[in-house]
């Protein structure tokens, strides 16, 4: 395990039954980078960033974040998570709370915040990602767009080193995609180190510190955005932005 | 006769304080003549004062006591006013003066005389022994290990009691004279202690009962007046109780109730739906309670075993959720007969320990309604997304608190509906614990049944108060439901 890196994944191995997703893959991200994965679909992508977090087991390999393994089980998997911001595709906010209550949830459960502590911290998420108006609601009531915004406030509520992005956008009507890749776009400003799936080639290219290209189960490239995009070396790399570009 | 616990002493003791009060400040003379009387009189005490099926006095045969107020009444030449309450009330609203004189089998005793003025007594009653009729009991000394069915607070209870000691006997307490009559009937109970008029009037009813001993602990009865007042109403009640002694008119009353023609089951209009939910109306509304009592304590218990269950079933450790689903199998998969009969009749040889019948009960809605309830918890959880887990857990919850505050509320929403319909399911399900002779509203039926032969009136009645009980539970989780949804 290397000081220098926020995260880094050492040959990992993930297979369901017979079938193996991931075939071994090697990944550093530096404290402020922003890795953004691209990839066909079924080329593991998900899986690859769940296993950072453990909602996916890994069979074999280390993942270090923050210097805990996060593969081994004997590590407080529930205290790491803390640390680790995830933000899915279907936004997974909790319909029975209140938009500020989904934020509230884990740090007054887990940081021992007071509610009132708590709430403030929540309206100031808010803020940042322009939803402070929105605080009473029922998610329930929001737009795609904005579901997505509370995602973001409620994992930046914990305060955390690392956030994972799964496609964020990619359940959004194409005019709610802007607000939540500016949200994004200021976070990395800000210096979050984000690991990043997505199909918005425009993001990662201009946010982007890093583009990693996923397929069948193994990392087939990687680089800047400039050499990803510009001057791919891979046949696969090519013929997957010779479709995702030109639709 | 009637004894009051402590509960009665208390009552008197306050409405002794409430009394005086009182009488200091109304303390008018009373001018008989044209006074009309009120007397106090007990709700129902068979062969004293029989109700009928409105539960005043006005039939044939309102009673013993009854009949001769209206014979001293017309020979003494007062008018009276009947009012109608609970032995107790009867003592308490004598001392606060809103009754001029009580009568209700009321027995003579050093301790009321404190605050009463009896009059003559008029009849003197004990406690008997009565068996089922082909008992082969005909002394106390046979009650040797057997038990004994008394009506809790009757002097018939207080005697046995007293004797259980030393003819070594269990007393066994019922709060109906029904219930208590069929249990010796059934030859569940050896034996019952009861007041010999009461008893007796109950044989000629069609009880399947005999008197076996002399009456012992024999009391005085009389009724009575508040101490020092209204004498001139106790004057008269004395000269017209010993006209009617001397000139046989009192004892042709008894004879006529525990003796002769008169019973309460003489007339067509007694088997009437109405008569029969009248006459059986501490019966059925025992058995109801029990009932209630178990669905309420059964489902509450079925509960925590289901979420336990439920819980269990959708644990991470594949033993847990082994185990649930073996459970929740086993459970559901037994008929609930035979669940009670292992829990009842078995368990105890293998444990060595008597399950009480309530308890036997209970634990067989437990296990069986558990399991349904179980089922139905996992379920719940299973279909709340499998989204809101990971975003829990994500966040760094344990599992045990994204369990607690993310899925569980969102589960239990998708639950409720199943969960009320297991719970009218229990209610109907109690039913089946008649079986193992727990005194609910089908076994009280067929208790009853078992006296008067009326089974399709019976039975309509009994399936009218289910509807009932179940249509008012549903209007009530629907309601619960819209305020929840
Ligand atoms: N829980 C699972 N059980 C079995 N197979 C799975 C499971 N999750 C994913 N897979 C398989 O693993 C492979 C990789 O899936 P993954 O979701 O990681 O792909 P992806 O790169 O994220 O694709 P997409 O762009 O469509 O999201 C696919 O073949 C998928 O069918
Ligand atoms: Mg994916």
């Amino acid at each position: 395990m290397d000081k220098q890196y926020k995260v880094q994944v050492k040959d990992l191995h993930k297979s369901y039954g017979q079938n193996e997703v991931l075939k071994g893959i090697n990944l550093n991200v530096k404290p402020n980078e922003v890795v953004c994965m691209i990839g066909p679909s079924g080329s593991g992508k998900s899986t690859f960033l769940r296993c950072l977090n453990r909602l996916e087991e890994p069979n074999s390999g280390h993942v270090y974040v923050d210097g805990y393994d996060i593969a081994d089980k004997r590590t407080n998997i529930d205290l790491v998570r803390q640390n680790i911001g995830m933000v899915f595709q279907h936004f997974n906010l909790f319909p029975n709370m209140s938009v500020a209550e989904n934020i509230m949830l884990a740090p007054v459960q887990l940081k021992k915040m007071t509610k009132e502590e708590a709430r403030a911290a929540a309206l100031k998420y808010l803020d940042i990602v322009g939803l402070k108006d929105k605080a009473d609601v029922r998610p329930t009531t929001l737009s795609g767009g904005q579901k997505q915004r509370v995602a973001i406030a409620r994992a930046l509520a914990m305060k955390p080193d690392v956030m994972l992005f799964d496609e964020p956008t990619s359940a959004l009507d194409p005019e709610m995609v802007g607000d939540v890749l500016g949200v994004m776009k200021q976070l990395a400003k800000e210096g979050m180190t984000m690991i990043v799936v997505t199909h918005e080639m425009g993001f990662a290219k201009q946010v982007a510190d890093r583009v990693v290209f996923f397929h069948n189960g193994v990392i087939q490239e990687q680089g800047t955005p400039e050499e990803i995009f510009d001057h791919p070396q891979q046949e696969e790399t090519k013929s997957f932005l010779d479709k995702v570009l030109n639709v | 006769m009637m004894s009051k616990h402590w509960l009665g002493k208390v009552l008197m003791g306050l409405a002794l304080l409430v009394g005086v009060g009182l009488g200091l400040s109304a303390q008018q003379p009373v001018h008989a003549a044209e006074k009309t009387y009120t007397i106090g009189t007990v709700d129902s005490f068979e062969p004293f004062e029989i109700p009928n099926n409105r539960g005043t006095y006005t039939s044939k045969n309102p009673g013993i006591e009854i009949e001769m107020l209206q014979q001293i009444a017309k020979h003494e030449g007062f008018k009276y006013k009947l009012k109608v309450m609970s032995f107790d009330a009867t003592l308490t609203a004598l001392q606060a003066g809103q009754i001029d004189a009580t009568m209700g089998g009321m027995s003579v005793t050093s301790e009321r005389k404190a605050t009463i003025d009896f009059t003559k007594s008029y009849y003197s009653s004990g406690v008997v022994m009565a068996v089922a009729k082909s008992s082969k009991i005909t002394k106390l000394s046979q009650l040797k290990g057997k038990t004994v069915a008394v009506k809790s607070g009757t002097s018939g209870a207080i005697y046995a009691k007293k004797m259980a000691k030393k003819y070594h006997f269990k007393v066994k307490y019922y709060k109906t004279d029904n219930t208590m009559w069929s249990d010796v009937q059934n030859g569940n109970s050896a034996a019952t202690f009861d007041d010999e008029p009461v008893l007796r009037y109950g044989i000629r009813n069609g009880m399947k009962l005999k008197v076996v001993t002399k009456a012992v602990d024999s009391q005085p009865v009389a009724m009575g007046v508040k101490k020092g007042q209204n004498q001139e109403l106790l004057a008269k009640l004395n000269d017209g109780i010993t006209w009617m002694k001397k000139t046989g008119r009192m004892q042709k009353l008894i004879n006529k109730y525990t003796k002769g023609s008169a019973s309460s089951a003489d007339s067509s209009s007694q088997r009437t739906i109405w008569a029969l939910i009248k006459n059986n109306k501490g019966a059925l509304w025992d058995g109801l309670v029990e009932t209630l009592e178990l669905t309420v304590v059964g489902a509450v218990l079925a509960l925590a075993f289901g979420v336990i269950l439920g819980v269990m079933g959708i644990a991470e450790n594949r033993l847990l959720t082994g185990l649930s689903s073996t459970l929740i199998y086993i459970f559901r998969g037994m008929p609930m007969i035979v669940l009670a009969f292992f829990i009842y009749i078995g368990m105890p040889s293998v444990i060595g320990q008597k399950i009480p019948l309530f308890t036997a009960g209970v634990i067989t809605l437990m296990l069986d309604e558990g399991a349904y309830v179980g089922a139905i918890v996992k379920g719940g959880f299973e279909a709340v997304d499998r989204g809101q887990w990971e975003a829990a857990r994500s966040l760094g919850l344990p599992y045990s608190k994204a369990l607690v505050k993310v899925i569980m509320p969102q589960g239990i929403k998708i639950m409720i509906p199943s969960l009320v319909n297991q719970f009218i399911i229990t209610l109907k399900d109690t039913s089946i614990l008649s079986a193992i002779g727990v005194m609910e509203l089908t076994q009280t039926g067929t208790v009853i049944i078992s006296r008067n032969m009326e089974g399709f009136k019976m039975w309509l009645i009994i399936a009218v108060i289910y509807v009932v009980i179940i249509t008012l539970l549903t209007w009530l989780s629907n309601y619960v439901q819209r305020k929840v949804g």
